[in-house]
């Protein structure tokens, strides 16, 4: 269609690239995607561990010592907090996803098995059987 | 009492940009923006905006108040005690005013093929349980508002998505035990601005007047195309 023939000239506002910063609806759903930045850091932690492991006794030792830094425990402490914060916001969009059971049903279930996981690895990891 | 609104102005015989202006309406609890849009309208006769039904069934008088997709004639001025701008909505070309152009959303919608494709052949109805209906009725309440095109920054950064209602109507369409049209509408969903492009920011249900929750049918609609994507890879060549 053209317009220069019939007074058109429509007008189209270049897309903001600040747009998540207009609304808290935005900035929460940002949040969600960041949380993904701190888990790389703890991704970085596991591996380098693992690498400690293989190098023995004296590397794990190394390891160990890096990871009880105050600020190494700080961002950690971050990644759970992000961790969390991902996950309540995950289970809250799986069930209209994939509507399998009343929301909350699926909500409730899914906190329980995480407890149940998490509560489970560290009774096998942590060496208490 | 009076309250003063500010409204986006865009004459595009004159100016090269929309600009804003400020008015002054009289409003009381049952004031809706829509009724403000009317009395700035008998104040000065050059200002457009659309509207028809003004009970949130046209879904014509679609505007941003504060940066947020709301229906002028559900949206009411004792919700805004400091204040409102008005602006067109987002993410389309704005012709005049609070006029945009809705072009765009209904080449989307209409590539979805929204409608029954159904091969039988007579004139007999066809028979729907309840419990059938319930699958997709709730995606069946879009009014073509386009709210959920301006809510969205994925259709913001690229105006090829699909978008929320087209692809929600699409959901809607293949949930209908009357409907064959499955396969015809697959490969749009699976298409590069198909439900791939959606992030579920989720705003596009958060604007919906009708409760639609097109993220909540986009999202479902990945579910489809992925196993779409995997019984095809199981299919001999040239199969449907």
């Amino acid at each position: 269609m053209s317009s220069e023939h019939n007074g058109r000239r429509p007008y189209l506002p270049p897309f903001r690239r600040d747009w998540w910063l207009q609304l808290r609806f935005y900035r929460l759903y940002m949040l969600r995607e960041a949380t993904v930045l701190p888990l790389l850091f703890f991704v970085g932690c596991l591996i380098y561990g693992l690498y400690s492991l293989g190098q023995g006794p004296a590397q794990w030792q190394l390891w160990l010592d890096f990871m009880a830094q105050p600020w190494v425990f700080v961002l950690n402490l971050l990644t759970l907090a992000a961790s969390l914060f991902h996950a309540k916001t995950f289970f809250e969009l799986f069930p209209r996803v994939m509507p399998l059971a009343p929301p909350r049903l699926m909500i409730a279930g899914q906190w329980l098995g995480t407890v149940v996981v998490a509560i489970g690895l560290i009774v096998l990891l942590g060496g208490y059987l | 009492m009076t309250q003063t609104i500010v409204i986006a102005r865009y004459n595009p015989e004159l100016d090269e940009k929309p600009h804003q202006e400020t008015y002054q309406v009289q409003s009381d609890d049952n004031t809706s923006v829509l009724d403000a849009l009317q009395q700035v309208q008998q104040q000065d006769p050059s200002f457009s905006f659309r509207w028809s039904c003004r009970m949130a069934i046209c879904g014509s008088c679609g505007v941003m108040v504060n940066g947020v997709p709301k229906l002028g004639c559900q949206t009411f001025l004792r919700d805004y005690p400091v204040g409102l701008v008005i602006t067109p909505l987002s993410n389309f070309a704005v012709e005049k005013d609070l006029i945009v152009n809705m072009e765009p959303f209904l080449e989307h919608l209409s590539a979805i093929k929204p409608w029954l494709i159904n091969t039988a052949e007579g004139t007999q109805p066809h028979v729907q349980t309840p419990k059938q209906l319930a699958k997709y009725q709730q995606f069946a309440n879009c009014i073509n508002c386009g709210l959920c095109y301006s809510a969205c920054p994925q259709f913001g950064l690229n105006p090829e998505f699909r978008g929320p209602a087209a692809l929600a109507l699409a959901h809607r369409y293949n949930l209908d035990s009357r409907d064959q049209g499955k396969a015809q509408r697959m490969p749009e969903l699976n298409a590069k601005n198909g439900v791939w492009t959606c992030t579920f920011v989720g705003f596009c249900s958060e604007v919906c007047p009708k409760k639609v929750d097109p993220a909540a049918a986009i999202n479902q609609g990945k579910v489809e195309s992925a196993k779409d994507m995997i019984v095809s890879a199981f299919k001999p060549t040239g199969a449907r």
